[in-house]
């Protein structure tokens, strides 16, 4: 067999180029001037077009249309499947210590404070068994900022979409609902969110259904309290968290005998069903059956969500000195 | 992640990367289990998805990636060949006789293609047939774009010395 001429190997990787339409055009020209000469690399030249050419008749084959669309359908059907167990997730620190958030395709669906570590491993997730994780997620560097801003005070609101999926029952659902609806700065007692759901006598099971409140700080949990006014408590045993919480939002706070709770007495307060809120020594008051009462601590904060000072006891007038 | 974002990149990528995937695995029921698990990693994946990423080049990676860890079995190597050639002897077999000659050739290709090692096949594929460049296929292979682009032409002189004496040309008349 006789070898190939120096030339010709030197020329190879650039008649291969060519060939394929990939060669730069000095290196195009150098070859098409030595295929002028060189009848053996002519013939190389034109089967690498051929095989070329053949190529592009496969390129062009569609694909067997009906294992396609098989195969479409159940990815969709796996696709719809993972959709409603899949939840990115991110752990960041805060001044609350580590926090996990979690989002579905729906909505922000955990908001967790990490005791025992600071990996997924820590978190409820690791022993969900509906749900797949997957940690990531850009946006949820978005959500980490506004719940810092919340966090310093900067932002009185997080208007995140919800997915309360992980909720343990419809009557979780409902009781998560109706404390999401606590203004800021206000507190209510459990037995308040009992009556808003329907169950005046079920103050045990609220309590029991927020504790388990998979979006604390999202869901306000915190700004439900003991009828005593007492914080009793938050996420198992953080009640420090809750009275931090509750500083944020203005609450005032007071230990008395040992136990942690607001300060009524410097608390502006408002009836069930009402639209005037009042001062704790409002004459009205007295009149009334006893009821849970929602508390403000600030005449803003009463006003912000649409109430009117009372026209009897006068909180304008004489609003409550801190 | 909107539901609906994500539902155009099925609708635009899907057929594309099943056919991909069926050409390089040879076996019609596994190129369909990897396709379904690329686009249901993508689907993980897709929230952290830079905004400027090449999504058809990442789908690619995440395909190739998958069909490189499917071909570490030798056993499914092997039934990948075996399948191969059974189907180009249908094809062959049961062809209309007016297109016999190309479609052998094309058969033919697809053979040689098969047979290539992993690395070159899978980039011949994706620069070939599907028109990636040798950036995308780089990176699908963890390797530089020159390399890639090594693999594709050790794959075409491949292809070519299979295929010569299969006709690739008329005989040139002695000078």
């Amino acid at each position: 067999m006789s070898e190939k001429p120096a030339v010709c190997v030197r020329i190879e990787d650039d008649l291969l180029a060519a060939a394929m339409g990939e060669a730069a055009s000095s290196a195009a020209k150098r070859v098409e001037r030595h295929l002028t000469t060189c009848v053996s690399c002519r013939r190389e030249f034109q089967e690498y077009r051929a095989v070329d050419g053949a190529v592009t008749t496969l390129r062009k084959e569609p694909p067997p249309v009906g294992s396609l669309t098989q195969s479409r359908e159940r990815l969709e059907t796996r696709l719809a499947d993972l959709r409603n167990r899949l939840l990115i997730y991110r752990i960041f620190p805060s001044s609350l210590g580590h926090i996990l958030i979690a989002r579905s395709e729906l909505g922000i669906s955990l908001v967790e404070y990490l005791e025992r570590g600071t990996s997924l491993r820590a978190s409820r997730l690791s022993h969900e068994p509906s749900v797949e994780t997957v940690e990531g997620g850009a946006d949820l560097e978005a959500i980490y900022r506004e719940l810092l801003e919340y966090l310093e005070g900067r932002r009185r609101r997080l208007d995140w979409p919800l997915d309360l999926r992980l909720a343990r029952s419809d009557f979780q659902r409902t009781v998560l609902q109706a404390t999401a609806e606590i203004p800021y700065g206000a507190v209510i007692p459990y037995a308040g969110i009992a009556q808003e759901v329907g169950k005046a006598s079920a103050t045990r099971a609220v309590a029991q259904a927020l504790r388990w409140n998979p979006l604390p700080i999202v869901i306000p949990c915190h700004r439900v309290i003991g009828s005593s006014g007492a914080l009793t408590g938050y996420a198992g045993s953080k009640i420090d968290i809750k009275q931090r919480l509750l500083s944020v939002e203005g609450v005032p706070t007071a230990k008395k005998a040992g136990v942690l709770g607001i300060t009524p007495q410097t608390m502006y307060i408002l009836y069930p069903g009402d639209r005037e809120y009042c001062l704790p020594t409002c004459p009205s008051l007295h009149t009334r059956r006893p009821s849970p009462l929602t508390r403000f601590a600030s005449r803003e904060d009463a006003e912000s969500v649409g109430l009117s000072p009372c026209t009897a006891c006068r909180p304008d007038l004489h609003p409550i000195s801190h | 992640m909107s539901q609906e974002a994500f539902e155009s990149v099925v609708s635009a990528h899907h057929g594309e990367i099943f056919r991909y995937l069926q050409r390089v695995i040879g076996h019609a029921g596994d190129a369909d289990d990897l396709s379904q698990e690329t686009f249901l990693r993508a689907y993980r994946a897709y929230g952290s998805l830079p905004g400027e990423a090449n999504l058809r080049a990442w789908l690619f990676a995440i395909a190739t990636n998958l069909a490189k860890n499917h071909f570490r079995s030798e056993t499914r190597r092997r039934r990948a060949y075996g399948e191969m050639r059974a189907s180009m002897r249908e094809t062959v077999e049961t062809a209309p006789e007016a297109e016999l000659v190309s479609r052998e050739t094309g058969a033919l290709v697809e053979g040689v293609v098969r047979r290539l090692p992993l690395k070159q096949r899978l980039a011949f594929t994706q620069r070939k047939i599907h028109g990636l460049d040798y950036e995308a296929i780089g990176r699908s292979l963890s390797c530089s774009a020159e390399t890639a682009r090594a693999h594709v032409f050790q794959a075409v002189r491949k292809i070519r010395q299979a295929l010569d004496g299969h006709g690739l040309l008329p005989e040139e008349p002695e000078r």
